[in-house]
């Protein structure tokens, strides 16, 4: 659920409802900011109403990118969009074409951009593989060919496809497809 | 506890209720099987009744507590009744609230207030071994984990620790300092051992007596509190007819402007309490105590796994 509180819009994480002894009843709310991430936590009589947050979120593919931002359009109504850098934020190394993102909106405007979790691609620049003589997992530098900068395995090569965690820029494995 | 056969759950059960009797066998008191539907209501503002229609046209209400039965056979000479069975609270949901939960209470003639809290605290401790005993009053505990001196704050002061502590300005200081005993108090009552919480302010009072303490009128009224959990609320009881519908008018004044419908006067209760006994009486929460022996850590880990829909969020998405 989300709601609005002091004119920003958060995320409801977990609501405690609470009643002392011989009194009233209070619900305890752990909120997140869904701008700036924060965790607040509020306490609200019972029954007392919250406004909802006028968040909607859309399934957009990405276009291409310009110089401020990047242009995204809706899957449904083809409308398009073009997402400012700083909303993108850290999410600019996983922009690829013919990917569906989640694009969260607050009052019509873009607040966050969520990209798939996995996602694969081919790797465009990496050393090559040393054979032997490992007693453990050892990674190398790798990039991209969207420029994420990523540690892979070094029996990964140049050109192969990986499947790569958004969430942490890790790998995952070589690429199923 | 998710691997555990049900089966082991519910004899462990049964042998909690058997110990709970044998308590109360024990010291020869009076068991009543209370009826859960009555014909009037408690009145109190922050009790909900659960109201059913029990003959075409006509309603009862389910029982919040046995109290007014109980004493009622009190005032009609039954020797120290005890009452073990359900009681029922309208829109009471959460870790540790359920609308329906087991009530052990209990009513003693001639204790003290003293007296009461120690046998309260003999009877948890079956359940909850090795428990010792600190007696601390509302006064002291507000001192003690808030540094607030309840007689002097003002209303510009608590509407800080209001905003201080994640709730809002404004709220009436009685909200807010209940807001400040279950978020900044209760959490650290019954860390130890037991902690009996005593002399609630004069407004609370409820069904209990009053006195004077440090120069200030306080209810003869205690809650015993464990982890933090409120198990037990006790009183001194009160057998003034007239002091009694006094503050069951005030009630109905606090439940209006909660918004809450008003309830009629249980007038037969009213006739009779003025025989009521000395005595003291206190109600016991057993699903909490049994909750805290099993080591869950919410009421809805120990309910029968037919009762779990109550708690999942689906279901009680539109609340």
């Amino acid at each position: 659920m989300k709601v609005e509180v002091d004119k920003e819009p958060y995320l409801v994480l977990i609501n405690e409802f609470v009643k002392p002894g011989k009194g009233q009843a209070f619900n305890r709310i752990k909120l997140k900011n869904m701008i700036n991430g924060r965790v607040i936590e509020r306490t609200y009589k019972s029954g007392e109403k919250l406004d909802l947050a006028d968040v909607e979120e859309a399934q957009m593919r990405f276009l291409y990118k310009e110089t401020d931002g990047a242009v995204f359009m809706d899957e449904k109504s083809f409308d398009q969009v073009t997402i400012p850098n700083d909303v993108i934020g850290n999410n600019e190394p996983w922009l690829m074409e013919e990917t569906i993102y989640q694009v969260v909106f607050y009052k019509g405007n873009v607040i966050e951009l969520v990209p798939p979790t996995f996602m694969e691609m081919v790797v465009t620049e990496t050393s090559p593989g040393v054979r032997g003589d490992t007693s453990g997992r050892v990674l190398k530098p790798a990039t991209t060919e969207t420029g994420a900068k990523i540690q892979i395995p070094i029996f990964v090569e140049e050109g192969e496809k990986i499947k790569v965690d958004t969430r942490t820029a890790e790998y995952v494995s070589r690429a199923t497809s | 506890m998710s691997l555990e056969l049900p089966r082991k759950r519910f004899e462990r059960r049964s042998c909690f209720l058997k110990r709970a009797r044998a308590f109360f066998e024990e010291r020869g008191l009076t068991e009543i099987d209370c009826f859960a539907f009555r014909k009037k209501a408690p009145i109190d503002a922050y009790i909900d009744v659960i109201e059913a229609e029990v003959l075409p046209n006509i309603k009862a209400f389910l029982h919040t507590s046995p109290e007014y039965e109980l004493k009622r056979l009190l005032a009609l000479g039954v020797h120290d009744p005890y009452f073990l069975g359900h009681v029922f609270r309208k829109n009471d949901l959460g870790r540790y609230h359920h609308i329906e939960f087991l009530m052990a209470e209990w009513y003693r003639k001639d204790f003290i207030l003293e007296e009461m809290i120690e046998e309260t605290a003999q009877f948890i401790s079956l359940f909850i071994p090795n428990t010792s005993l600190e007696i601390l009053s509302y006064d002291e505990a507000f001192e003690r984990f808030l540094g607030i001196d309840l007689s002097v704050i003002s209303s510009e002061e608590l509407k800080k620790k209001a905003i201080l502590f994640g709730g809002s300005s404004d709220w009436d200081d009685k909200t807010i300092i209940h807001f400040l005993l279950s978020q900044k108090i209760e959490p650290h009552l019954g860390k130890k051992g037991l902690t009996a919480l005593t002399h609630y302010p004069k407004d609370e009072a409820a069904l209990a007596q009053t006195t004077f303490l440090n120069g200030k009128e306080v209810a003869m009224r205690f809650e015993i509190y464990k982890e933090g959990v409120e198990l037990a609320n006790g009183y001194q009881e009160l057998s003034d007819a007239k002091e009694l519908k006094n503050r069951f008018e005030k009630e109905n004044q606090r439940r209006k402007k909660e918004g809450k419908e008003p309830y009629l006067l249980d007038e037969t209760f009213l006739k009779t309490i003025d025989q009521l006994p000395s005595c003291s009486g206190v109600s016991v929460g057993l699903d909490r105590v049994w909750m805290l022996s099993e080591k869950a850590s919410s009421l809805q880990q120990l309910l029968s796994p037919l009762l779990d829909d109550w708690h999942n969020p689906s279901f009680t998405k539109s609340l």
